[in-house]
């Protein structure tokens, strides 16, 4: 009984950065803000690079493109857009994966900025090209500015989670 | 060169194709998957566009839900706001209330010698809408689009291009009809343009929104000039939206002519959607 308590825990555990990718796709859940007009970051893209690189056993790729789907829904884009978008964010992801043997901060923070770039050009050139909306440039850019900048920060206290559940790195 | 050439190429082609311990599709699959779906949306077919409507009522539902935290949290801090502000607001309101008073004397002088005139030169008077009411489900702003999504869709006969009103003023324009829910484009959204009239000279602009709280007013007249009377209304100049209907104040955004909207935008929870004009006598 308590063994399966504990297994009930660790899976639920394991699970919260998805249930937190999901709420934030479905949900009303803002970041971007007017209270400080140019103000908005992408943190979707963030919580996608982090757990593609450093465990890929808890966000599924199928989950990243069902996310993005859902996101276009809410946000009344061409569906596949986001989708798209996160899967090359993902893409960068399993590359940087692939492709370093020892991880830091600062080689997460470096490619980073890939990948937030390559997300955001794609949803920027599909919506300009296949859509009739206008998108700004500049709140595109400020996107991609504060979504690079608070990625420490998000990096810190997911660290600090995956010490908590004491995560082991595979795949 | 050529193997770190070689050695990108490897990390690429694994990232691509590799499942993972637990991962059920690759990459690749899904990326094609994606593109596929994209170009069938784009395409703008029936069967796909009917298809899309009934998931969009769908998400839209289990979105309202899963909002409902954070919509608790929202109310919760707004009540308390209101409560510490209470004795300074029934001051202000107290104040605004002799004024009103005032110009209430004036105005019906000027409403029946507004109708004097409208008979002489015989205007069509429409005076009142048929609307239907609705609740905001989600609200949810990005880079790309501010709107919002409402309870009422195409079953409660609301169509592409209709006007929502919140208090009476302008908010924004229906964009996407489903079945059981429709998504307005509000005033403030970079794709707003709406031909606007401003009282008392009846100068004509377009109000466009540019993404911010405050959309601006463009192709005004020259040597345009405004005061604290300035006043924007819709013109019904496009033939989609009704004429007269307020939007909003004249106002200064840095150096540019903008509008205070009258309803602001991050603010409404219920709306009106304006279904067909009546005129005075169907009113009656």
């Amino acid at each position: 009984m308590a063994i399966s308590i504990k297994n009930f825990r660790q899976n639920f555990l394991r699970l919260v950065p998805l249930i937190l990718l999901i709420f934030i796709c479905i949900s009303e859940f803002h970041t971007q803000f007017y209270l400080w007009e140019i103000f908005s970051f992408n943190l979707q893209f963030i919580i996608i690079y982090y757990w593609i690189l450093r465990d890929p056993s808890i966000l599924g790729y199928g989950f990243v493109f069902l996310c993005g789907i859902i996101n276009d829904v809410v946000l009344s884009l061409p569906l596949g857009t986001s989708a798209l978008s996160y899967l090359f964010v993902t893409l960068v992801a399993a590359y940087v994966r692939n492709a370093t043997v020892r991880p830091t901060i600062f080689t997460d923070w470096f490619t980073f900025i890939f990948a937030v770039v390559i997300g955001n050009l794609i949803s920027f050139y599909l919506i300009n090209n296949f859509t009739e909306m206008n998108t700004g440039y500049t709140s595109v850019f400020y996107n991609t500015l504060f979504t690079f900048i608070l990625y420490p920060f998000f990096w810190g206290i997911f660290e600090l989670y995956k010490k908590t559940i004491s995560l082991r790195l595979h795949d | 060169m050529s193997t770190s050439r070689d050695d990108f190429g490897i990390a690429i082609r694994s990232a691509l194709l590799q499942k993972g311990t637990r991962q059920k599709f690759s990459l690749f699959v899904l990326i094609l998957i994606s593109l596929l779906i994209f170009i069938l949306d784009a395409s703008n077919l029936k069967p796909i566009k009917v298809l899309r409507s009934i998931f969009n009522d769908g998400i839209y539902r289990i979105s309202a839900i899963s909002s409902s935290p954070i919509k608790f949290s929202s109310a919760t801090k707004d009540f308390f706001v209101n409560h510490i502000f209470l004795y300074k607001e029934n001051e202000e309101l107290k104040e605004e209330i002799k004024k009103l008073k005032k110009e209430q004397l004036s105005s019906t002088y000027l409403q029946t010698e507004n109708k004097q005139l409208q008979e002489i030169i015989k205007l069509e008077k429409e005076t009142s809408f048929t609307s239907v009411g609705a609740k905001i489900l989600l609200d949810k702003n990005s880079p790309y689009l501010n709107s919002v999504i409402i309870n009422k869709g195409g079953n409660s006969g609301i169509k592409m291009g209709m006007p929502v009103l919140s208090g009476g003023n302008l908010v924004g324009r229906i964009v996407e009809v489903n079945f059981l829910s429709s998504r307005i484009l509000l005033l403030n959204d970079l794709n707003s343009r709406i031909p606007v009239m401003i009282s008392p000279n009846g100068d004509q602009a377009i109000l466009t929104g540019i993404g911010k709280d405050k959309p601006i007013l463009e192709y005004l007249p020259k040597n345009f000039e405004f005061n604290s009377e300035s006043k924007v209304y819709t013109s019904g100049k496009d033939g989609v939206l009704s004429s007269g209907i307020p939007v909003g104040q004249v106002t200064f955004d840095g150096n540019r002519i903008a509008a205070m909207l009258y309803s602001d935008p991050n603010q409404i929870v219920l709306v009106n959607v304006i279904l067909q004009k009546e005129t005075d006598n169907e009113a009656n």
